[in-house]
């Protein structure tokens, strides 16, 4: 079959931009049902102990109160692993703001009023909050997210670094950081009889109603989720949250749908959040810095509620050779929130310490910092030795170093001074896994010609609908307007989540799968019968069939900075970032992404921290104006661009994933061109102009 | 972000606020903006039991001059007094200031009256008023007024001289001769965010050293404070005198310390800007 490619990698505009800026396209808190009821959550204001007493009978006297839900009268759920969706099964609380009480009323003020009136009793019990490098609870998860080992050896670290005639040993931290998507947490849900269907805003309709299903005991088959249209997750929706299981908890009690939506402030504490971490990396190298030893520990936090390990140093598994390798995570059940995923977790953090630490190698080496990765790069998989499916983060560093104009640049720090501007510039590597995971997808042909696509993919605001229109229009060969992509709904059969950098590279699997089969079918018809034609594909044994690769995507970052001599403000006019990330489908909406990304690896570097109030145990800042994300005018230049990079041992379109590249290594970056600017090393995110000045 | 339960009533007339406000008792709150009152009202760190909306009374806004001043209405807008050609003219360190508070929306919607009374020592116009040795004119029930100078203004913390039954309803600022140069600088970590410190300076240039300077700071104490030490070293100096002089900033100051910098930052930070702005306002060599 010959395919006609006509769209894929064009700036297509997004199929849905209309509806969203007329405001048709609807939100999970904006489906107008009959007899809605909105909940609202009463979170403990303890960080550790019990609940003694819910006032519920005053609660109930409160004006439109139709339920005070407590974990006296919520009905029993099946128990899962995540903790978090075990809401009211107990008395316990295991970090503050923790759901202690789900107020339903028939108003949101309503409800809200009188969560707020609810008196909530406690025992509290002295909690522990804080993560230490030498927390005596420390300890060796399982397995890190999702699941990858927790510890790896390759050689002996202790020799590697013994022998080393250059080393780095030093400790970088990040603190934690909130998502923070536009659109809140909202979920709202109907029972008709035992079939539970719930308007959610979440990263994946599959997966939350695989969890509801699980959590009520139902079969799948009765649960339908939806979400046509998500204002952005980064990692915060990409399973269900507690907010889901209230709402189909409250609208069964009541037998009336009910709607339950988080505030900006709820969705600091009860969502997910980027752990906090504490790495220490050691580097050894001979003296034209070829590396003898890495070894990259890493200290960070959990709950108590939810084991949540970051894979921070996975990062370090796949960089640079070296015969010496190690990699260990190590975690504390504080009490406090479960961490989750934030966009790219693990490579996000993981990234500022190893590649901080590579600056520091190539200048105690007297390497250019370039140089160094390039006579550092991996021909195999440095971890486990895979071969790689591709990698290109050579062609992206030198295409970056020719585009930035790095070819001049003076390796001496603090040299250059524009006023009282002092001058730098960084470079940082990237690189970020392209797996796949199994979909299964429908396209039927109309009678009147058109296309209809069914596939449990997520737009959360990626402009995901949009490429898999351009794939299956190509795939059809046909026009854009004759191909109607439907996603979000579970009812279309199951899909990996908008999560992971795997969505488009696993949805668009699918996809192609299905339509390759429909020509097929529409071939041996002759046409396209009355009653049109239907093709389903399931790509499960096409990735359990493939080859076993290393595949990741790679990048270079660049940043320059100028830092104010006096009062340590930094601005950075210029970044640029150049990736190797397989077949780009959109090239619009794929640089948006990748803009995206590296500006929150500039908000990762300069401003995001959430800061914990040890002696209260909940996050101080917790809403846009205590959390700092960057603004319009934080942000000057941005310029990406991406290598023309064919590698067909990935899904049918070469696809990597490009949600979650471009925030790693821009704050390493950032941070090692204000090193270059001023001579003092940034270990400690955020930048902030004090630790710039007081080093 | 729902604030709690409130009655709200619109006045006509500053005699008819005074007659609100008596009415309703010291529980009940003036509205102008709305852009500092209302946020706290979400946040549930204010529950007036009333608002009295002084926002539509269209005879607070004005901006009129006489010999030596320029006189505001309270509620005049901060976008109106950075557009003011009279302002601009007789006081420019005062429009050019107002251009500076958060975005276009808050410009649009905050006045100056507001501002002043609320008492935040992280605002910009409140510390340059007191810079400018600005005067407030208070109006009390029967239309009898005082006059409150700006060193006399600020008390403390959300604190200052408006009585319970008074509304501020003109700020007066002597104008600025041709011999002053002025500057406001503002550092934040975020652009549009709020000072992390300010500062504003006027200097009277004399035979190319200065006369006399004025200097003020935004966000280094409970309320905006004058660098006295600064001025008074900086009186009858020459250029060269700056960088000692601005290093006497952080002296009678208590800045606190927050999720956005401590208060030794602060500290350098003020010295660092007030050698800044006193330069800036100085102008070149
Ligand atoms: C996003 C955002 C960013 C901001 N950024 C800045 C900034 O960078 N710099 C800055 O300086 N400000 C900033 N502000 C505050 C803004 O300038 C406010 O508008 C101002 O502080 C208050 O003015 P208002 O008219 O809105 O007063 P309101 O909020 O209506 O009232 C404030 C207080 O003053 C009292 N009051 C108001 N008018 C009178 C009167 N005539 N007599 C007696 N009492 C009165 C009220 O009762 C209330 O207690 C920001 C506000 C927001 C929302």
């Amino acid at each position: 079959m010959t395919t006609l490619s006509r769209t894929v990698g064009a700036p297509v505009n997004r199929v849905e931009g209309k509806a969203k800026v007329t405001g048709e396209a609807r939100y999970a808190a904006e489906f107008p049902l009959t007899r809605l009821a909105y909940g609202w959550v009463v979170q403990a204001t303890i960080a550790r102990g019990r609940v003694l007493s819910v006032e519920e009978e005053a609660g109930m006297r409160m004006p439109g109160v139709l339920a005070v839900i407590t974990h006296g009268n919520a009905p029993r759920l099946q128990v899962v692993d995540d903790g978090e969706l075990l809401v009211l099964q107990d008395e316990q609380v295991h970090y503050r703001g923790q759901t202690v009480a789900l107020v339903v009323a028939s108003t949101l003020e309503q409800a809200r009023a009188a969560a707020d009136a609810l008196r909530v009793s406690y025992a509290a019990e002295p909690h522990d909050v804080l993560l230490s490098a030498d927390h005596p609870r420390l300890y060796a998860p399982d397995h890190v997210n999702p699941n990858y080992p927790t510890d790896t050896l390759t050689g002996d670290v202790e020799a590697g670094m013994a022998r080393a005639e250059v080393t780095v040993d030093e400790t970088y931290s990040t603190p934690a950081e909130h998502n923070n998507p536009m659109e809140p947490h909202s979920s709202t849900a109907q029972w008709d009889g035992d079939r539970l269907t719930v308007y959610d805003s979440n990263q994946g309709a599959t997966r939350v109603h695989q969890q509801l299903a699980q959590v009520f005991g139902l079969d799948r088959s009765t649960v339908r989720v939806l979400s046509e249209h998500v204002g952005g997750g980064f990692g915060s929706k990409g399973s269900a949250r507690p907010q889901t299981v209230l709402a189909a908890m409250a609208a069964r009690m009541l037998d009336r749908p009910v709607r339950v939506t988080l505030s900006r402030q709820q969705q600091f504490s009860m969502v997910g959040y980027r752990t906090p971490t504490i790495q220490r990396v050691r580097l050894g190298a001979d003296r034209s810095g070829r590396l003898a030893a890495l070894d990259h520990e890493v200290f960070e936090q959990t709950s108590t509620l939810y084991e949540f390990a970051e894979q921070t140093a996975l990062f370090s598994r796949v960089m640079y050779a070296t015969p010496n390798l190690r990699t260990r995570h190590r975690l504390v059940a504080l009490d406090v929130p479960t961490p989750r995923w934030m966009r790219a977790p693990g490579e996000a953090p993981g990234s500022f310490a190893l590649e901080s630490a590579m600056d520091e190698l190539a200048e105690a080496c007297a390497v250019d910092p370039i140089e160094l990765r390039v006579r550092n790069d991996a021909a195999v998989e440095p971890e486990g030795g895979r071969p790689f499916s591709s990698r290109n983060l050579v062609a992206c560093l030198s295409e970056g170093a020719s585009r930035f104009g790095w070819a001049d640049r003076d390796p001496r720090p603090a040299t250059r001074r524009d006023g009282r501007w002092l001058i730098g510039t960084g470079v940082a590597a990237s690189t970020y896994p392209a797996r796949s995971a199994p979909s299964t997808a429908s396209v039927s042909a109309e009678a009147n010609g058109a296309f209809v696509v069914r596939v449990t993919a997520a737009d959360i605001g990626t402009g995901a609908r949009t490429a898999l229109t351009q794939v299956a229009a190509d795939e059809l060969g046909v026009p854009l307007e004759r191909v109607d992509v439907r996603i979000g709904d579970s009812d279309y059969g199951p899909a990996m989540i908008a999560g992971g950098s795997m969505g488009m590279a696993s949805w668009s699997w699918a996809v192609v799968k299905a339509c390759r089969q429909l020509r097929a079918d529409i071939d041996e018809h002759g046409g396209v019968p009355d009653g049109g034609l239907v093709a389903r594909a399931d790509t499960a044994d096409d990735i359990a069939a493939q080859a076993n690769l290393a595949r990741h995507g790679f990048g270079a970052q660049f940043a320059e900075v100028r830092v104010d001599v006096d009062t340590g403000e930094i601005r950075v006019p210029r970044l640029l970032g150049v990736f190797a990330v397989g077949r780009i489908i959109n090239a619009k909406t794929a640089r948006s992404q990748l803009i995206g990304g590296m500006t929150w690896g500039l908000s990762m570097a300069l401003f995001e921290e959430s800061v914990m109030d040890a002696e209260f145990g909940d996050y101080l800042n917790h809403d846009l104006a205590g959390y700092h994300v960057a603004a319009n005018a934080d942000v000057q230049g941005i310029d990406v661009s991406w290598l023309d990079e064919h590698d067909d041992q990935l899904n049918p379109l070469g696809v990597k994933g490009i949600g979650e590249i471009g925030i790693v290594g821009t704050a390493a970056a950032i941070a090692n061109a204000v090193y270059h600017a001023t001579g003092h090393r940034q270990r400690h995110l955020p930048i902030r102009p004090d630790r710039v000045l007081s080093p | 972000m729902i604030p709690a339960e409130f009655n709200y009533e619109v006045a006509d007339s500053v005699d008819h606020a005074l007659s609100l406000l008596a009415g309703y008792g010291p529980e009940a709150k003036l509205l102008a903006g709305g852009h500092s009152l209302i946020p706290m009202m979400k946040l549930r760190f204010a529950r007036p039991s009333a608002l009295v909306d002084i926002g539509r009374i269209a005879a607070l806004s004005y901006v009129e001059q006489d010999d030596g001043h320029i006189r505001i209405g309270a509620g005049t807008r901060h976008h109106d007094v950075h557009h003011s050609p009279l302002i601009e003219a007789g006081c420019p360190l005062l429009s050019f200031t107002a251009g500076l508070i958060g975005d276009p929306q808050v410009r649009h919607k905050g006045t100056i009256g507001g501002s002043v009374a609320h008492g935040d020592p992280a605002s910009d116009l409140p510390t340059v008023l007191l810079a400018l040795d600005a005067e407030f004119v208070l109006t009390g029930s029967g239309g009898a007024t005082r006059v409150v100078p700006a060193s006399d203004f600020f008390k403390g913390f959300f604190e200052t001289a408006i009585g319970p039954e008074e509304i501020l309803t003109e700020i007066r600022v002597p104008k600025l001769g041709a011999s002053s140069g002025w500057s406001y600088l503002k550092f934040s970590r975020r652009a549009q965010d709020w000072a992390i410190v300010g500062v504003a300076a006027i200097v009277e240039r004399s035979n190319g050293g200065i006369g006399s300077a004025r200097v003020a700071l935004t966000n280094m104490g409970a309320t905006p404070l004058r660098a006295s030490s600064v001025e008074q070293a900086l009186a009858g100096a020459e250029r060269d005198a700056i960088p000692a002089a601005a290093a006497m900033a952080p002296e009678g100051t208590s800045p606190t310390s927050d999720t956005n910098a401590g208060a030794n930052y602060r500290r350098h930070l003020a010295d660092v800007l007030v050698g800044r702005a006193v330069e800036e306002a100085l102008g070149g060599p």
